[in-house]
């Protein structure tokens, strides 16, 4: 049994890919049509054969309201690690990058959050010791 | 520790998403929000990605699926209950959307309900559920 796979929730498929991919800088590595929408990963380029990450649709509304609430309470759906999350935090801001929490140490990790414009919450960490 | 003027643009978020007026005034959502009509558009665009009007457009496109897609409302039932103010708007609005119209939405919906029952996991997926319509050999790069 090995983890390969997770997921998020977004709003919309399309702008969620080009967030991750355009601003975030994770490579696209499937797209297909599957019914009414398409099964999108991403992975990092610099894991190209590591875990990916799927952009699933919240048109399941039982789906929809867990995301809102979520989000509501500044909970984040998932976590990226890096290298430094100051710097991070500096990039994604110049590329317009909304963050509700600037890189604040906390304990063994300095961490961040961002909206990724889908609807959700994302948070990075970096490991300080 | 929630930032309140993050938690006011969530409580605005709601309240478009709730209100069933056709066009409720945006001045609205910004009082909720306790910012200016010009900040709030601002604001709530950098949060959720789109202006509060395509926002609300979109949450009420998705809302009109779903009651489609379950069935028991008719396409005007479903343009009476999400306040539209008339038929042809809403079915123009959704055509544009969705690319088909509401009628032919539902057809195809209760089409997907006949067969696989509830609930119908093209309009309406589960986590993950998109994996098993994919065709053979997507995950050739995966492995």
């Amino acid at each position: 049994m090995r983890i390969k796979l997770t997921s998020i929730m977004v709003d919309d498929q399309a702008r969620a890919l080009a967030f991750y991919t355009d601003v975030l800088g994770f490579r696209k590595k499937n797209e297909f049509p599957a019914g009414d929408y398409r099964w999108i990963t991403v992975v990092s380029p610099e894991e190209p054969e590591g875990t990916e990450l799927s952009l699933e649709p919240n048109a399941n509304p039982a789906g929809r309201a867990f995301q809102q609430a979520m989000f509501a309470q500044g909970i984040p759906v998932v976590a990226f690690e890096v290298d430094d999350a100051d710097l991070e935090h500096d990039r994604l801001r110049g590329r317009g990058v909304t963050f509700t929490t600037r890189p604040t140490p906390v304990g063994a990790v300095k961490i961040a959050l961002f909206a990724d414009g889908c609807g959700n919450l994302v948070q990075i960490y970096q490991h300080i010791g | 520790m929630i930032d309140p003027a993050f938690a006011r643009l969530c409580r605005a978020r709601d309240f478009l998403r709730d209100t069933c007026a056709d066009n409720p005034p945006l001045t609205e959502a910004a009082a909720v929000a306790h910012l200016s009509l010009f900040h709030f558009v601002r604001r709530f665009d950098a949060l959720f990605g789109l202006t509060p009007h395509r926002w609300r457009t979109q949450a009420r496109i998705q809302q009109a699926r779903e009651l489609l897609a379950r069935g028991g409302h008719s396409v005007t039932d479903t343009c009476i209950e999400l306040g539209f103010s008339s038929v042809g708007s809403f079915s123009n609005l959704f055509q544009r959307h969705v690319g088909v119209s509401p009628r032919a939405f539902q057809r195809a919906a209760r089409l997907s309900v006949a067969v696989s029952g509830w609930p119908p996991p093209l309009h309406f997926p589960g986590c993950l559920s998109l994996m098993a319509r994919l065709p053979p050999g997507a995950f050739r790069n995966s492995r």
